[in-house]
């Protein structure tokens, strides 16, 4: 029983070994947690991203219909919403209006969503809006909702009662702010203007006829495809994206962004790889005559071997503790500062929002294995060169 | 016993040791005399363990020694094999109790048994209020009966010193012998490596064997 | 090829084996070539310290392929989500004409390392080191199969196109049909349960009579026996599901993880079972070998047993 034990006595030698070696190894610690910290965050702001954005997907309607010409997506017309509320499965059909306007002072953009009252929303938290807000009234006044962000924006551009629309003709268009909601998800309704369909038309420029894109609402998700399909069997010059479409691809932009972060890392912990290799291969004399000495006083090549294991293993994995809180710490209490930036993308374009709280078993064990096992590694040959080191010789 | 039978031992094609015939009886304190590089030192590696040789065979109480694989050579050498060492080779940051407990750590023992062993080479050396301090805090007699006490922990039967005096001043160097004189009694094989004149005509020492240019004279 | 996170963790983690292993390779085929325990010459004794750091990459990647193959399944289930039509880790596998050889050879492999440390601990607590040369050789071996699974790991996670999922829409994409699972099912479910138990009273002979070899074989059957008959009978009534074949689905928190159990204790069965074989070939003492074997076998036996048992005491009727 006395061999499986875990052996104390060397633990505690190993500790005492990376404690004599105080200046070496604190520095291996400190760039090694710096580096599990970096790549923590990296993975903690875009699962955070992830999952904002899968949020806004789900509360999304099945079927986004898009017209396309020429692989660019243009205004649909309205009257297509009356063939497909005919097919067989189809709960709701919406034509929407929506769009982006730059404004160019700022530098960022702003959704514009344009509201008719008596329409069903595809989306429960617009109906939730339309329920209390009077759209009519709106309409009458030119007046116009807008998300905290947006409201932000324009206070710094000194908009604090209305503001310019500048038309696709070149003429301007004064809205006034009736009001400033907040919405559950954050990143979704931060940069949200919401207005009349007629107001909307006028700044996008969108003709009566027409609208962004058409969204229909499924009541059976099993009959998605098959619905998708049919619509585009009739209408061949539109593009059909279902909801699963968008989950997959906004999960891949962050995927192959966050790997493309990994690619990178990969490099710095290739040259970390060589500064620990380095590192533990350069015994000064102390170090090859203390082995020389354990050696010759019974310790067996597999002895050494193991102490230098325990001691690679402790400074990793202390470095893996350190490293993660460390990244929990930046990203959900500082909120991440510079590198939210690079996975936003839109960064500049788009308002602050705060990050959930993302933290699952799966990053952590990535996290783990680009650390701890590379460590490991790293010093696998060095320990094997100093575990068979002449005894003969370094002992006098 | 200690038998070498016919060692040659070859560094890089220089000749370290030629035609070496001995035998030690258990019991027998032996000094290897001569100058450093004369190959005294790489017989004491041969009879411990830690090398072997080109041609010939160690044989320690009918264990071919020179030819075990290096999980039995480290074990005999944790079992059988005493080493003080020039230059004490401690490890200066551990204190007295740990230094003298690192042969012990591989083989992972209950805590009381390695407290009772301990305690014991505490005493027999007469370190037992040092047993926490740290050993670069150490006088150089201090430090030496630790070095000593280390090589006892595991009660071996055969110690072997290498030039055990060559930095100890004359008062130290005679302690040293009365350790040895302790020790001569246990019926334990002792094999001294030195050049020190100090060592050579003590009554104690059985044999007194000259080594020159890696033979016996 | 998919720029996934986890995909990119594997292949470094592979990258750095296969740096590692190749070293390996190389001192193995001197050992195999020069190793002569009886010669004292330096040679002779820079390979005995060579083995050294030969065992130690062994134990280091064997150490770290275990986790990493739990994190392997982990990983083609989340591509799974990527792939529209498959609906888990299964559903990847086939995907690719790779995967299913992918997954044996993975497997494998994890066998193959497993038993060499099995010969290497013997073989370094004998004064002689007597196994030394065989399991050089056999690391040989190990190695090139180790080559093939890298090779097949890395044409399968290329051969998964994810680019053109993204630009695509669901129309495109109907759902995937699982060929090699497809077969699997087919096989008449009455005939598969009576080869299973047979096998499983083959073990029990085998292991009351000590016939030399037979009980290692009977367990290599034993194991393809079990994971067949897991995917095409036990599984749907782990899932309460007639139709749902999936070998992986288990793991999820859905079935309380539960597929941990099953395939620890169908692993450590097998392997005990090979030890047995292998154990017998050296002359080594077996005994030990047949009774984890047997003891963890039969536990995997009673607990596959049990969820169509209960499912028949609680509902009357079979699936």
């Amino acid at each position: 029983m006395k061999k499986s034990k875990i052996n104390l006595y060397l633990l505690e030698f190993s500790i005492n070994a990376l404690l004599r070696a105080k200046a070496k190894n604190i520095s291996i610690l400190l760039i090694f947690t710096l580096l599990v910290a970096l790549l923590s965050s990296i993975f903690f702001i875009s699962n955070s991203i992830r999952y904002e954005l899968n949020s806004v997907v789900d509360t999304l309607p099945e079927i986004i219909i898009q017209k396309v010409k020429g692989g660019r997506e243009y205004d649909i017309e309205i009257d297509r919403v009356d063939d497909i509320i005919a097919i067989n499965g189809v709960k709701s059909v919406i034509a929407r209006v929506w769009g982006y306007y730059y404004f160019a002072n700022a530098g960022v953009n702003f959704s514009i969503i344009g509201i008719n009252q008596y329409e069903e929303q595809y989306k429960s938290s617009l109906e939730r809006l339309t329920n209390r807000v009077d759209f009519d009234t709106l309409e009458a006044n030119s007046s116009m909702l807008v998300g905290i962000g947006v409201r932000d924006i324009m206070k710094r551009n000194y908009y604090n009662r209305y503001f310019n629309f500048i038309k696709p003709n070149g003429k301007l268009k004064k809205m006034t702010i009736a009001g400033v909601f907040r919405d559950d998800i954050l990143l979704e309704s931060n940069d949200i203007i919401l207005m009349s369909q007629r107001d909307a038309r006028e700044i996008l420029g969108i003709s009566p006829s027409m609208a962004t894109d058409i969204v229909v609402k499924v009541a059976n998700p099993k009959e998605v495809s098959t619905i998708a399909e049919k619509i585009k069997f009739i209408y061949p010059d539109t593009r059909v994206v279902t909801k699963d479409d968008l989950k997959i691809s906004y999960r891949n932009i962050f995927d192959y962004k966050s790997g493309l972060f990994l690619a990178l890392f990969t490099i710095s912990l290739f040259t970390f790889f060589m500064i620990v290799y380095d590192k533990s291969s350069g015994l000064n004399s102390q170090e090859k005559q203390e082995i020389g000495v354990l050696r010759a006083v019974g310790w067996s090549i597999d002895d050494i071997l193991k102490e230098k294991f325990y001691e690679a293993f402790i400074i990793s994995f202390i470095s893996y503790l350190l490293g993660v809180i460390l990244a929990l710490f930046y990203v959900y209490i500082l909120n991440a500062p510079l590198l939210r930036y690079i996975f936003e993308g839109y960064s500049k374009l788009k308002t602050p929002f705060e990050l959930p709280f993302i933290l699952d078993i799966e990053t952590l064990a990535i996290i783990f294995f680009l650390s701890v096992p590379i460590y490991i590694g790293a010093t696998i040959i060095p320990a094997w060169r100093a575990s068979s080191l002449d005894v003969d010789e370094v002992i006098r | 016993m200690i038998i070498l039978k016919d060692i040659v031992k070859e560094y890089d094609n220089i000749i370290a040791l030629k035609d070496i015939n001995l035998k030690i009886d258990s019991g027998e304190l032996v000094i290897l005399k001569g100058v450093s590089g004369s190959g005294k030192s790489t017989i004491l590696s041969l009879i411990a363990g830690i090398n072997r040789p080109t041609l010939g065979e160690v044989i320690v109480d009918n264990r071919r020694v020179s030819k075990l694989q290096d999980r039995f050579a480290s074990l005999y050498r944790r079992e059988s094999i005493g080493f003080i060492f020039q230059k004490y080779n401690l490890i200066p940051n551990l204190t007295v109790s740990d230094n003298i407990l690192t042969p012990l750590i591989p083989i992972n023992l209950r805590e009381d048994e390695v407290r009772e062993r301990l305690d014991k080479v505490l005493k027999e050396f007469n370190i037992l209020d040092k047993r926490d301090i740290v050993v670069k805090n150490l006088s150089g007699g201090e430090q030496q009966r630790v070095a000593i006490a280390r090589a006892f922990i595991n009660n071996p039967k055969i110690i072997i010193a290498d030039e055990p005096t060559a930095n100890l001043d004359e008062v130290l160097s005679m302690s040293f012998i009365d350790i040895v004189k302790n020790l001569k009694d246990n019926k334990k094989i002792i094999i001294i490596a030195t050049h020190d004149p100090i060592f050579f005509d003590l009554d104690i020492v059985d044999r007194l064997i000259e080594i020159k240019n890696g033979k016996i004279l | 090829m998919i720029l996934l996170p986890e995909v990119i963790s594997i292949l470094i983690l592979n990258s750095l084996f296969f740096i590692f292993a190749t070293i390996a390779f190389f001192i193995s085929i001197k050992i195999a070539i020069y190793w002569d325990f009886n010669k004292s010459t330096k040679e002779q004794y820079r390979l005995e310290k060579e083995s050294f750091l030969v065992s130690t990459i062994i134990k280091y990647i064997f150490i770290l392929k275990i986790p990493l193959f739990l994190f392997f399944i982990f990983t083609l289930d989340k591509i799974s989500d990527l792939i529209t039509g498959a609906m888990c880790a299964s559903g990847v596998i086939t995907a690719t004409s790779y995967g299913v050889y992918l997954l044996t050879i993975k497997l494998l492999n994890i066998y193959i390392f497993g038993l060499w440390l099995s010969i290497s601990y013997l073989d370094i607590r004998r004064e002689d080191l007597p196994y030394t040369k065989i399991k050089f050789e056999l690391f040989i071996v190990a190695y090139i199969f180790f080559i093939i699974e890298l090779i097949l790991m890395w044409l399968m996670f290329s051969s998964i196109d994810i680019d053109k999922i993204v630009s695509c829409c669901g129309t495109l994409f109907s759902s995937s049909s699982n060929s090699t699972i497809g077969d699997i099912i087919r096989i008449k479910q009455s005939t598969l349960l009576t080869i299973f138990y047979i096998t499983s009273l083959l073990l029990f002979i085998f292991y009351r009579y000590r016939v030399k070899y037979l009980f290692a074989i009977t367990n290599i059957l034993f194991i393809t026996i079990s994971i067949i008959s897991l995917i095409s009978f036990f599984g749907t009534y782990i899932y309460e599901l007639p139709t749902h074949h999936c070998p992986f689905c288990f793991l999820q928190k859905d079935y309380y993880y539960i597929g941990y159990l099953i395939y620890t204790l169908l692993f450590i069965g097998s392997f005990s079972g090979l030890n047995s074989g292998v154990m017998e070939a050296l002359g080594e003492d077996a005994s030990k070998s047949y009774r984890y074997s047997l003891i963890f076998n039969s536990l995997y036996i009673v607990l596959v047993t049990l969820y169509p048992t209960i499912y028949y005491i609680k509902n009357g009727v079979w699936l």
